[in-house]
This record gives C-alpha cells, structure tokens and sequence, in this order.
C-alpha cells in the first residue's frame, strides 16, 4: 500500500513528471555538463600530472592556445582536419543521395537490398577498421590486388603508412561507413515529399531532371541542411577509425584533430592542449548544432 | 470549334481496359467528350472513375485500347505531352513555393517571357480573387484558398482540357457549394473541355452537360442530368441518381399485364404493358410518392418521421418493405400512423429483378 507522503506524491501526476525531470536532468549535469565545462576550464588553466586531483589550478588565460598555434602540427592537422570533414561528408552525401533516389524506384527487392546497406552501419567503427585494415594492405590487400589486376597501378600502394595516402584512406573507409547514414535520413526526406506533387509538376510539363531541379532539391533543402550539419558533427567526432587504421601516422600525415586531443590527453598527457583542442572543436560543434536546429524547424514548416 | 480536326470530340475514349496485375479496374470504357463539354464522372469508391481520368491524364498506363486527345493518339505519350491541366484532389500545390510561383511554374517551365507570366498570372489572379495572397506561401492559405490557387494552376496554362480529380471533396459542405458554381462560371467563360470526377450525385448533376455513370470499372450509362433521372437505364443508375434514394419494391406483373401488384396488396397501373406473371422490380423515388393518395394508391404505416421544417423525409412501410418519402414542406404525423400513398402511373420504374436493366 502507498500510504506515505512521498509514495502518494509520486502516485499522482505531478510527482511521477517531477522524478523523471530530475533524473534526467541529473544525469545530465554529472555526465554531460560537468565533463563538458570541465574540458573548457581545463583549457584556461596550467593543468600538469601534479594538479590532475584537484579543481582549483593555476589561471594560465589565453597561454594554452596560443602554445597551441604555435606548434609546428598545428597547421597541418587543421588542413587534415578540414579535409577529412569535407570530403567525408561530400562523397557520403552525393553517395547516399544517389542511392536514397535509386532505392525510392520501385524494383523488386528494393526495401531488402536497402536493408542490407545498413548492415554497413550497425558495425563497430573499431571493426570498420579493422576490415579496411585488411583491405588497405600492402603487400597482401585486396585493394592493391584490385587495382594491379584492372591495370590501373604497377606496384604496390602503401596505403596506411605512405603519407601521400594515409589521410585519403581513413576518408575512404569513413565515406564507406557514413553512406547507410546519409541514405536512410535522406530517403525519409523523400518519402516525405507526396507523390501528387510530382505528379502535378509531370502534368505542368516537368521532366525529370527539371522535377529533380525544381521539386526534389527544394523540398530537400532542408534536410539536407540537416544531414550535413549532423555529418559534420559525426566526422568531427570520427575516432575509432583513425585509431584502427593508422594512429594519425605517418608522422601526423593523417592526424585530425579529433585523435590529436586524445593523444595529447591520454598519451603525452599534455592535458591542458588536449582540453584546448576539445574546447575549440565543442565552440565550432555548437555553431554547426544551430545551423541543424534552424534546418529542423525549417523541415517543419512546409 | 476546332477546325484543325474533322471529330467534334475533344477526348476519344476506345475500349480502354485497364489492369493491376490479375485485378481488371476498367472494363472496355468507350466514351466521347465533345469540345467544351463539362463532363462528370460519377460512381461509388472504387468504382474506377479516377483511375480512369488518370490513364487520361497519362498518369497511369492502360492496358490496351486508345485514347485520343483532339484527335491525336496519346496512349505512349508522357503527361507533359498531353497538353491537360489537372487539379488534383489534395491540390498538390508545390509547397515551397509562393501563390504566384505555383501558378506561374509551367510557363516558367516553358520559358515564357516574364512580361508574359506575369500578365497570364495576374488574369488568372483577378478571375479567382487570388491577388492579395500571390505572395503567401500554400501553408498560410485557407482550404478554400488552395483549391482556387489550385485551379489557377491549371487556368494560367490555357490548355486543352481541364482534369478534375474530386476537386472539392476537403471543402466544407458550405464552400462545397460555392465553388461548384464557381467552377461551373470559370466553364463557361473559358470554355475548355473539362472532366471532371466525383462520387457526389448531386455535384454532378448540378454541374455536369454529360455524365457518364461508373460502377465496378464499367461505364452504366451515359446521358444528360435530367435524361439519368428520367430514364434510368438499370437500377444502378436509378438508385445512384436523385437523393434521397429510390425506393425499390419488389412486386408481380399482374395477368392482364398492364399493372403490378406489390406484396402488400397494392395494384397500381404501369406505364407500358409488360410480360403477365413476370417478377419484377419496383422503383419509386421518395420524392414522387406523395401523402395525399392521388395517383396509384397504396396503404402504408409510418415508421420514422424527420422535419427540416422544408422538407418532411417519412419512413414506412408497405407491407413488410420500406420505403422513404419526400414531402416539400412540413407534414406532421407520428410513428404507427397509417398513410394512404400516391404516386402517377408515369412515375413508376420497372427493373428485371436478376440483370437489374430497366423494363
């Protein structure tokens, strides 16, 4: 029987949607907001393996990003960085676009071969790697062995360790792994916009590419806002691959700046520049998360 | 008249069959749609009278036969091709784009002059009430609103034929009945051929020169409005046609043959001799059964009574039957109360009883 104060108090309305509130709002404070602004505090301060106890260190201002500019990896790991970014989320998009209106077509079979793509996604970015690992390899990868056989190269391509390619074949497998993604949320985009309205653009003397131009891309617009501003938050966070397949190597060649905040953290324990980068990438996330809110609500408009 | 084309006919339609897989939903439809007529296309759901504007549009295949616009075959042209203006049931206006974009997409489309658009779009504006919402988008549009703007589409294109696909069916019952007639104006001053789709008897009748009555994926009956009401030409028709519904009764061709008898006892006399002995149909409208026992007579009870204070709808029964009357104006009685029915011999409709043609 709930016959206290607290249990009658939960048992009707109010306190039942007053418990869940503070749960999840606790959660959220220890597990989401602390780490969050504790990595941009870290950021200001001097943080060394002495001080890693305690909260209250040393003010250092602005010294940790300046330090930060002013390595020699710096640069190259930003140009990684942005490289990764556009041309993952370029090729993942055209990709999954393409392939969203190609499974729109009625053909037999088309809701189970689309299926399959996502079979792609459900895996472990860890084991992504661990295939293209295999699949980049040297002197035994199918990848070398596919090329030689078509005649396109003559030796082998160090794929992972020439620094001429390293970065491209992280973009390779992250492409790979972000297409099921870009495919299923574009597909409900389309299956979003009614078939009449393509009809009536047939009956206004449309054809395909112009109901392409004028119909589709309009009323994808926003979401591919969208997708774009959720790719870019899912790249920037794309870790797992390039610990699989290269650690950043050759000599930063594929670093990103993503993995270079966890090496400075974890590996040089350089924790202020870890939490530096973190910062940084967190300011240049939340402008990309306005820009996908905006496209939401413009989703909803139509 | 189009010169061009020694056929009057607009739209020739020729043993159209049209399948879904094993499914037949059109069954050999033959039809003329003379230029300028207001054609309906009248039936039940799934009756097959969208289908069938559909395979005219060009919007679904057909499975073999011919369909002619202005006398050309455009069985394997595409929609664009077709030169129809549709409006659809839903409206299917373009979402993301303004009033005026709507309706100006096709002639931008084709690439006409701006100076061209813009004074195409604006008569069709003006014809429509639409000027001051040109610059809104469809979602801050009224549904009364869309549909016009829907049919400016369609107006702005000045095409051949205009399509409708039960244009008013998400209207409310008041603005139904404004822009039927507005639709009906629109007709006659533009004069284009149009066809039009409804499951609403009265919107057809109201509307239509021609129509052509669909039931199960086959044409029933083609006539003017008045011709349908007068002289059904199978009970489908009959019931289909006149609200409320005709009452059908069945009765015996008495042995002289020149009257039926229905099973409460009731002789009354036909129009035109039939078959002695034979089993037929009766059919009475409710509005042609009338209280004060004039005419053929027949005995009945009432049942249900429902005044509008114009029009008096009384249910009874003859015999075991029931049949509903409509009386214009008001006529009180109660439920249990006997009723002496008329009705003149001409008003009688007789109908085989197995094939339901008319007798």
């Amino acid at each position: 029987m709930l016959q206290s104060g607290f249990a009658k108090y939960l048992r009707d309305g109010k306190g039942f949607e007053g418990t869940l509130i503070v749960a999840a709002v606790l959660y959220l404070l220890v597990f989401a907001a602390f780490p969050l602004i504790y990595t941009v505090v870290m950021s200001f301060q001097e943080v060394d393996m002495f001080t890693l106890g305690t909260l209250v260190r040393p003010f250092a201002g602005l010294q940790n990003y300046t330090d930060l500019f002013h390595r020699p990896e710096f640069a190259p790991i930003v140009w990684n960085t942005v490289i990764f970014v556009t041309l993952s989320i370029a090729f993942q998009l055209t990709i999954g676009f393409a392939l969203a209106l190609f499974f729109l077509q009625d053909f037999p079979g088309s809701t189970y071969v689309r299926g399959l793509f996502l079979a792609g996604w459900i895996l472990p970015a860890l084991v992504v790697g661990a295939v293209w690992r295999w699949i980049f390899a040297g002197d035994f990868g199918v990848l070398n062995y596919a090329l030689q056989s078509l005649g396109l190269i003559d030796g082998q391509i160090y794929w992972l360790s020439d620094p001429a390619y390293a970065l491209y074949s992280v973009i390779i497998a992250n492409i790979w792994l972000g297409i099921p993604f870009n495919m299923i949320l574009l597909s409900v985009g389309l299956a979003g916009i009614p078939g009449d309205v393509y009809e009536a653009a047939e009956m206004d003397g449309a054809n395909v590419f112009q109901r392409f131009l004028t119909i589709t891309l309009p009323m994808m617009g926003p979401t591919l806002g969208a997708v774009i501003a959720l790719g870019v938050i899912f790249t920037l966070q794309q870790f797992d691959l390039v610990a699989a397949l290269t650690q950043g190597g050759p000599a930063n060649a594929s670093n990103v700046a993503q993995y270079w905040s966890w090496q400075m953290s974890f590996q040089t324990y350089e924790i202020s520049g870890g939490a530096t980068v973190a910062t940084m990438m967190i300011a240049l996330v939340i402008v990309v998360a306005v820009i996908y809110v905006r496209s939401v609500q413009r989703e909803q408009s139509f | 008249m189009n010169v061009d084309h020694p056929s009057m006919n607009q739209i020739e339609i020729e043993h159209l069959n049209k399948n879904y897989g094993s499914l037949q939903v059109l069954h050999d439809i033959s039809l003329d749609i003379p230029i300028g007529a207001f054609v309906a296309l009248v039936g039940p759901s799934g009756c097959g009278k969208s289908t069938l504007l559909r395979t005219i549009a060009g919007l679904e295949t057909i499975t073999s036969g011919t369909i002619k616009v202005a006398g050309e075959v455009v069985n394997d042209k595409a929609p664009r091709e077709r030169d129809l203006a549709m409006v659809f049931q839903s409206y299917a206006l373009y979402p993301h784009m303004t009033v005026e974009q709507n309706m100006s997409y096709s002639l931008r489309l084709r690439r006409r002059p701006k100076a061209e658009i813009d004074q195409r779009v604006g008569e069709a504006a003006k014809i429509l009430g639409l000027e001051k919402l040109l610059k809104r988008r469809p979602k801050q549009l009224s549904g009364g609103q869309r549909q016009r703007v829907a049919m400016g589409r369609a107006i702005v294109r000045n095409p051949k034929v205009f399509l409708f696909d039960e244009p008013l069916s998400n209207l409310d019952a008041a603005l139904r009945v404004q822009m039927r007639s507005e639709i009906r104006k629109l007709h006659k001053n533009l004069g284009a051929t149009s066809v039009y789709v409804t499951h609403d008897q009265i919107e057809a009748m109201t509307m239509a020169d021609l129509i052509v009555v669909l039931h199960d994926g086959r044409i029933e009956q083609i006539g003017k409005p008045l011709d349908l009401y007068r002289r059904p030409a199978n009970r489908f028709v009959a019931g289909f046609i006149g609200s409320p519904a005709m009452n059908f009764v069945p009765a015996e061709i008495t042995a002289d043959g020149r009257a039926i008898a229905l099973g409460a006892g009731a002789l009354l006399k036909i129009p035109r001799a039939q078959e002695p002995g034979r089993k037929v149909l009766a059919g009475l409208r409710p509005e042609h059964l009338r209280l004060d026992g004039s005419g053929e007579r027949l005995a009945a009870t009432v049942d249900i009574v429902e005044g509008t204070g114009s029009m008096t709808f009384i249910e009874a029964k003859v015999g075991s039957e029931l049949v509903n009357i409509a009386y214009a104006g008001t006529y009180e009685t109660e439920a249990g109360a006997p009723l002496t029915l008329g009705i003149a011999s001409e008003d009688i409709y007789l109908f085989d009883p197995e094939t339901g043609r008319a007798l």
